[in-house]
């Protein structure tokens, strides 16, 4: 009997969104492995090219200028914040949205419309991007090399960061659910991206080196400012009361972001046959 | 099993000019254009059937089939397949269907189609002994053996398309929609496709054949709906399509004495070989086979004739053009 319970409990975490999602980057993972130096090569320049951001707050530093408020690990912390949440967010659930441009462009999106399974976990599932994980241990590199040069933080500290956190990426998949929607509809648009690239570039530096109104945008309109800013003021622990208005307004940005999407799936024209 | 009832969809698209002038003005300036892919259209479809779904390119077929799968919302009508309306209640129904695209793969290209076989079954939630047992059926019924342990790029393309049948097929669906299944195979390949179609459909599963593969429709389908300009042009057993536009036969006729004939009422020469032989196409409601024979004999002396029944691709043809 406990055989049985046990064996059952398997099936159903296999055949989860969880255990779909587990087979699909194993089969990512796969495919992209058949091509071993591409892939290690891949994963190094993707790392190597994380790195300009904090190479400039060096330049910067090194060079006696700063940014207002923050010392130059600080700042590298909060860069770090901004790669990890980049190299969670690219290889794990961002691919759905050049997964969504090729595929509605090629007349493949069809083929996911036919699985019985939601089509966003499908684009998810089939849009694991392998190479991405270089942004990711570019992030924990730069992460760790800025916690060893501050002071130790504590737990509480730790927590708010762990929460703020969460959100930056639940603010990753707002974007990447807006671009996919976008996706359907303007078909072949990889330029949805680029601009993408160029919004999220504002959270790789603190908030306070920008004017007021701009911070106003950053923060209560596309709340960039979570992405890495918020994160990084909870860990050194000064975080200011505007954070509760960025997250609502992330919560918000999600909720459309999920309308967005699904109302561009009904609109799918689907290529000629 | 599949009812359609007044099906509409209509398209807005965008014209634009060929010239660079007209390019160049589109970038301002986009004039909208409606077209009703499909106008209406209505028919039934039984459990176990295997029907082909003709039509020219263009004609809306694929916009229906892709109706019928859940892909794409209608702009009106009704449909009901075992029960279900596709585009609402998409991810309940498609557990349900399968469907073979002769242009789009489902395999992943760089690992072995039995890697793609093991995300399928986890995305159709098949249980380990049935998905061993359907894999390894279907492996030997499509003489596979261990070609689905090779990575997918090394695979000929009459052993993906074979992969491909049992990517649609390890969920037992109910019905299969194919979508040119034997595009660009050799003969051999064709043959064993069509063999493991005809298989599946005495099993029970129900087929919907969409092809320009004519080869495909004479020896798999049982029923022909023909579709036109988004209007169904024909819809009835494949018998009936071949004496849709009258009885007509080929006649080949070689003779001892030269033959010169000419075309009349009932009979069409259809190409003059030589002196001594001729071939035309007769017209049955009008000129009676065995007194064509006997005329032939008396005139110039047979010395040898061959009968062909109608030709399914003229047939076609003439409901393409109409």
């Amino acid at each position: 009997m406990t055989g049985e319970n046990s064996e059952t409990r398997t099936r159903n975490i296999r055949f989860s969104a969880a255990g779909v999602y587990i087979q699909g980057v194993k089969t990512a993972l796969a495919s992209r492995m058949a091509y071993r130096g591409d892939f290690i090569m891949s994963m190094l320049i993707m790392m190597i090219v994380e790195f300009g951001g904090p190479v400039i707050t060096l330049i910067i530093y090194n060079n006696g200028a700063s940014f207002p408020g923050w010392n130059q690990y600080e700042v590298l912390l909060l860069q770090g914040i901004f790669l990890l949440s980049r190299g969670i967010a690219f290889p794990f659930f961002m691919g759905i949205v050049w997964n969504t441009i090729g595929r509605v462009r090629e007349g493949t999106f069809d083929l996911l419309l036919i699985k019985p399974r939601s089509i966003l976990l499908m684009t998810v599932v089939t849009g694991f991007d392998s190479e991405d994980l270089g942004k990711l241990i570019g992030g924990i590199l730069v992460f760790r090399y800025a916690l060893k040069n501050l002071p130790v933080q504590p737990a509480s500290h730790w927590v708010s960061f762990l929460i703020l956190f969460v959100f930056s990426l639940i603010l990753m998949f707002a974007f990447a659910l807006f671009m996919a929607g976008l996706g359907i509809v303007w078909v072949g648009n990889y330029r949805i991206y680029d601009i993408f690239m160029s919004v999220i570039d504002f959270g790789l530096y603190p908030k306070s080196i920008f004017t007021k109104t701009f911070q106003s945008i950053l923060t209560y309109i596309i709340p960039v400012s979570l992405l890495a800013s918020y994160p990084a003021s909870a860990l050194l622990g000064d975080l200011d009361q505007s954070v509760f208005m960025a997250l609502l307004s992330s919560v918000v940005f999600l909720l459309l972001g999920f309308m967005f999407y699904f109302k561009m799936v009904r609109n799918y024209t689907s290529a000629g046959g | 099993m599949i009812h359609v009832s007044e099906l509409k969809k209509t398209f807005t698209t965008y014209e634009r000019g060929g010239t660079f002038r007209e390019a160049l003005l589109s970038l301002f300036v986009r004039k909208r254009k409606t077209v009703d892919a499909v106008k209406g259209i209505s028919f039934d479809i039984k459990e176990g059937e295997l029907v082909g779904f003709l039509g020219p390119n263009g004609a809306g077929k694929s916009t229906t089939i892709k109706i019928l799968t859940g892909i794409l919302y209608p702009t009106s009508g009704t449909v009901d397949v075992m029960g279900f309306v596709p585009w609402k209640e998409r991810k309940k129904y498609v557990r349900n269907i399968g469907a073979v695209f002769g242009q789009k793969s489902q395999l992943l290209w760089d690992i072995p189609p039995l890697d793609s076989f093991c995300l399928n079954q986890a995305i159709y939630r098949i249980p380990e002994n049935e998905f061993r047992k359907t894999v390894n059926d279907m492996i030997e019924m499509l003489d596979l053996a261990d070609l689905v342990k090779k990575p997918t790029r090394q695979l000929s393309l009459g052993e993906r398309m074979k992969c491909e049948f049992i990517m649609a097929m390890l969920h037992k669906p109910k019905i299969v929609f194919l979508d040119e299944p034997t595009i660009g195979l050799d003969v051999i390949a064709k043959g064993k496709i069509r063999d493991f179609i005809l298989e599946q459909n005495k099993r029970g599963t129900t087929f919907i054949l969409t092809t320009h593969d004519l080869e495909d429709v004479e020896q798999l389908a049982k029923r022909v709906i023909v579709i036109n300009h988004g209007e169904i042009v024909f819809d009835d057993s494949i018998e009936k399509l071949k004496h849709h536009l009258g009885e007509k036969r080929t006649v080949r006729i070689t003779t001892r004495d030269r033959i010169n004939m000419e075309s009349r009422e009932g009979i069409e020469v259809r190409r003059q070989i030589s002196d001594y032989e001729t071939e035309v196409l007769i017209d049955l409601s009008v000129v009676k086979l065995n007194e064509f024979i006997k005329k032939v004999n008396e005139e110039s002396k047979t010395k040898d004739m061959s009968v062909e029944g109608p030709e399914l691709e003229q047939i076609i043809k003439k409901l393409y053009t109409i």
